[in-house]
């Protein structure tokens, strides 16, 4: 791969900025140069395969694990030296729950986590509980998963933070619930100004109400750009070959696939499109199609091992 | 209003809500001085960041479409839409078949002589909707 797929964004407010970020348990390395910049007012979508170092990423910025190396600063403060402040901020969903109090009730827990946050809106929690069906005598080690991040969720949105990190935050929800949960998100951001930090590996389900992507893969950023780039710059072109036809020698692009068949070639290409329909052309093939990736496919060609 | 999105449309989405708010207009749904919906209202419907509904109201604005009034909503201005409008809908329309085209080998020329074809074929019922 000859790389032009960006991995910083361009300068501008930032809500997090991580730089060299490096994290190993035992012999496992998580993250090796983690640069996260995630614009203010952000939805920006951390995707990548299991293992990859997406929680461990979000578990950085709260300061539940400690980085071997490197800094991360959530509105310009130190997660590590600013770590109370840092929270305060944030509204957190993780990816497994662990309550460690199973037989307290629902409603029990959402009161003893208000009292924490003096920006609580409780006519807000409440409309959410409902929203998300959630019943407040259950008890926590009775719910299920897709009920526990709902209880999550709601913790995490009712004290309207500027910052919200969702790790997963629709698995277990059946699609009826996923819908509702994109709903409120969108209603969420037009309420209160909030930049999402929200880790998948399901992209397509978060899709529509993300602006942003990064894409991690062992640890490491492989693309990191706003979602238009993405449409507009990684994109499949349809080619057909003449007979004893020989490949030009260099695409002023990044060539994350080539697909061969018996007269026809597709190009899974990073670049701008018109001068790379110019040199495809100049060098003897005839361009059938230019289409943008689905957000599924430009995932797994950035996620391409070969690459 | 009904406006559908399609995440496996390669129109980006603020592009599809500009084209079926256009649509809207020319098909008579949204008449002048109308507003659309809030872009809170339309966020949440359509499940998408409002941030891009904004961008599709700015662009339809941009485009002397529909107007901004502050506090008030986005209104759609003037119904001169409807010829350039229709022209700008039928170039569309015309773009994505010749792209289909072109994906099967299809050049510009068999395909208007096909449509002819077809639409000698279809008998539309009398006084359409």
């Amino acid at each position: 791969m000859t790389g032009p797929i960006p991995i910083r964004l361009p300068d501008g407010d930032r809500a997090i900025a991580t730089r060299g970020i490096a994290k190993r348990f035992g012999r496992q390395v998580a993250l090796r140069d983690l640069t996260l910049d995630v614009p203010l007012g952000a939805v920006y979508l951390l995707v990548g395969p299991n293992g990859a170092g997406k929680s461990t990423s979000l578990k950085v910025l709260l300061d539940l694990v400690r980085a071997d190396d490197g800094t991360a600063e959530v509105f310009g403060l130190d997660v590590r030296t600013d770590a109370p402040a840092v929270r305060a901020n944030i509204g957190y969903v993780p990816e497994r729950h662990d309550w460690g109090y199973g037989w307290m009730r629902v409603g029990r827990l959402l009161e003893y986590h208000a009292a924490y946050y003096p920006t609580w809106d409780r006519a807000y929690a409440a409309r959410l509980t409902e929203l998300f069906e959630l019943s407040l005598d259950r008890r926590l080690r009775k719910l299920s998963k897709g009920q526990a991040r709902r209880v999550h969720l709601v913790m995490a949105l009712a004290h309207r933070p500027a910052l919200l990190l969702l790790d997963e935050p629709t698995d277990g929800l059946d699609p009826v619930m996923r819908d509702e949960v994109l709903g409120v998100l969108a209603q969420h951001l037009t309420e209160s100004p909030t930049t999402v930090l929200l880790s998948t590996h399901h992209p397509t389900e978060v899709e529509t109400i993300a602006d942003h992507i990064g894409v991690l893969r062992d640890g490491e950023l492989r693309a990191q750009v706003p979602l238009a780039t993405l449409g507009r710059h990684l994109r499949r072109y349809r080619t057909e070959v003449p007979e004893g036809w020989s490949s030009p020698a260099t695409l002023d692009g990044a060539v994350l696939r080539r697909v061969v068949t018996q007269r026809e070639i597709q190009w899974t290409v990073w670049g701008e499109e018109p001068e790379i329909m110019r040199q495809l052309t100049s060098s003897g093939v005839v361009v059938r199609e230019s289409a943008p990736l689905s957000l599924h496919e430009a995932t797994l060609a950035l996620l391409d091992p070969r690459g | 209003m009904l406006i559908a999105i399609d995440t496996h449309d390669p129109r980006p989405i603020y592009v599809q809500i500009m084209d079926e708010i256009r649509r809207a207009i020319v098909l008579g749904t949204l008449a002048r001085d109308e507003p659309l919906p809030s872009v809170r209202q339309l966020a949440v419907e359509l499940r998408v960041n409002p941030n891009t509904v904004s961008q599709a109201y700015r662009e339809l604005e941009r485009q002397g479409i529909v107007r901004v009034r502050r506090g008030q909503g986005t209104f759609v201005l003037d119904p001169r839409l409807d010829g350039a409008e229709r022209a700008a809908m039928a170039r569309d329309v015309a773009r994505r078949a010749l792209r289909d085209a072109h994906r099967h080998g299809l050049g510009a020329d068999e395909l208007i002589d096909a449509i002819g074809a077809a639409a000698a074929d279809h008998h539309p019922t009398e006084g359409t909707s």
